[in-house]
């Protein structure tokens, strides 16, 4: 009988160092195949991110000349929407270097722009014969169309880059990460306002 | 910072619990059973709304584009915009592989309007198209009061632009029904024919114990392969979200087409 319990106590150990060891065989497999995964899934997200931003810059043309065609409109601040998107589509970053820096320099040059467009629709209301126009009324709906996609594919950007840095900043996969290479990623901050928030309501 | 790990993770906890926080008071759960029309606000009388479902679920039926209507007090903080895309995305209006769902959502209180359209509307509804309907057919009629009419008119508007643009899709074939049943039996057998077989084949011999540890591996593997491998997993969704005319809502995607107005 001892002998008995003896050799299933031998089996069972055996069995569980066997486990044990195709566990830590497999496991980092496993997580760096979820940590490509994830940086996969970024860059997807990420593409989407420029896809709408060069949307944006690419209506712009249409948009400063059809507002040129009014001889009164304020030169400064088309000049100013014509430089800031010229810097704006100079920022360009490889999805490989997604670093919370050079995400802040490229968020940065974009803010930059839409400001000056800001500025130039606040202007436009100045000019009522322009607002009436077909033309920049199918524009300005157009580019607000744009803000919200460019809006739904930060936060979606923001979301996946959430996944992948906490599943490489949690322990152990910190360890492997590191040993990997995966660096954290950057966020798109979000936008300054919205102190005294009001309640929803159904 | 002598336990940077596990402050790192009480950060992450903090962050998920508040996100799921704001998530839940903030947008209704989808409405179970499914109803493309939902009035939360108490704007329209129960037969505007039973008329604008009638028309909204046939056309889903025969099309499988959904168009759900949304009215609300008040969306609070969030633009209306982005509120729409989170409801939509949330609740996923439209079918999962066309994405082909259009939202519009009203906050009453708020005085504001969004139509929200799914990444596969976006052609057929592109964002200039949705502001001239905003103003020209909703606008006008919101300002009077005409909630109903505005909606009316709306969606026969988009049901007219977007005829032809998408199939409806085979809600449940012939064949899953099958699938279905021959999937329940091999539980059964696997569940319980096989473990009272080899119950009783264990009982034979002396060595205490079940021996029930290999059956449920077994069986566990089998399933998984079985659910895994089947064609018809996908459909396990729909069947429970069945309980509406049109099937449900599928699971649709929303990226920031639409427009929108303040009346």
């Amino acid at each position: 009988m001892k002998k008995f319990l003896m050799s299933i106590a031998i089996i069972g150990g055996f069995l569980i160092l066997c486990f044990f060891l195709v566990y830590i065989f497999f496991n980092p497999i496993g997580t760096y195949n979820s940590f490509v995964q994830a940086e996969e899934n970024i860059n997807g997200q990420w593409a989407e991110v420029e896809t709408q931003y060069q949307r944006r810059a690419d209506l712009i043309p249409n948009l400063v000349n059809t507002v040129k065609g009014y001889a009164d409109f304020e030169q400064e601040t088309l000049t100013g929407v014509v430089e800031a998107r010229a810097k704006a589509t100079s920022v360009q970053i490889d999805p490989t270097q997604l670093t919370p820096e050079k995400l802040a320099e490229f968020q940065q040059a974009q803010d930059q722009l839409s400001g000056a467009l800001s500025r130039l629709l606040v202007t436009v209301e100045n000019y009522p014969d322009l607002k009436a126009n077909q033309n920049f009324l199918e524009l300005q709906a157009q580019l607000e169309g744009t803000e919200n996609r460019i809006s739904v594919a930060r936060k979606k950007f923001n979301e996946s880059v959430m996944e992948y840095n906490k599943s490489i900043k949690t322990f152990p996969n910190n360890l492997l990460a590191g040993w990997y290479g995966f660096a954290a990623k950057g966020y798109f901050e979000a936008a300054a306002g919205a102190e005294n928030a009001p309640k929803v309501e159904f | 910072m002598r336990y940077p790990l596990a402050k790192l993770l009480l950060a992450f906890f903090f962050l998920i619990g508040s996100h799921e926080a704001v998530f839940a008071q903030d947008f209704p759960p989808a409405p179970n059973p499914p109803r493309l029309v939902n009035d939360f606000s108490g704007t329209l009388s129960p037969e505007e709304m039973a008329k604008l479902e009638q028309k909204l679920v046939a056309y889903a039926d025969s099309t499988s584009t959904r168009i759900s209507i949304v009215l609300l007090g008040s969306v609070g903080p969030y633009d209306i915009s982005d509120y729409a895309f989170q409801l939509g995305e949330q609740w996923g209006i439209g079918g999962k592989e066309n994405d082909n769902g259009i939202l519009i959502l009203a906050a009453m209180k708020d005085r504001k309007v969004f139509i929200a359209t799914g990444y596969g509307m976006e052609g057929v509804v592109p964002d200039a198209l949705a502001k001239r309907m905003i103003n020209d057919l909703i606008l006008p009629n919101f300002k009077m009061e005409a909630y109903y009419e505005g909606l009316d008119q709306a969606t026969d508007w988009i049901i007219k632009l977007a005829s032809g643009e998408y199939k409806a899709e085979d809600m449940v074939s012939e064949g899953n029904h099958g699938g279905a049943i021959v999937m329940v039996l091999v539980f059964i057998i696997l569940f319980v024919v096989l473990p009272l077989l080899k119950n009783k084949k264990d009982n034979d011999n002396h060595m205490g114990g079940r021996g029930g540890g290999v059956d449920l591996w077994t069986t566990l593997m089998l399933s998984s392969m079985l659910s895994g491998g089947g064609r018809s997993s996908g459909n396990f969704g729909d069947f429970s979200s069945g309980g509406g005319s049109f099937g449900g809502f599928g699971g649709g995607s929303f990226g920031g087409g639409g427009a929108g107005g303040s009346w």
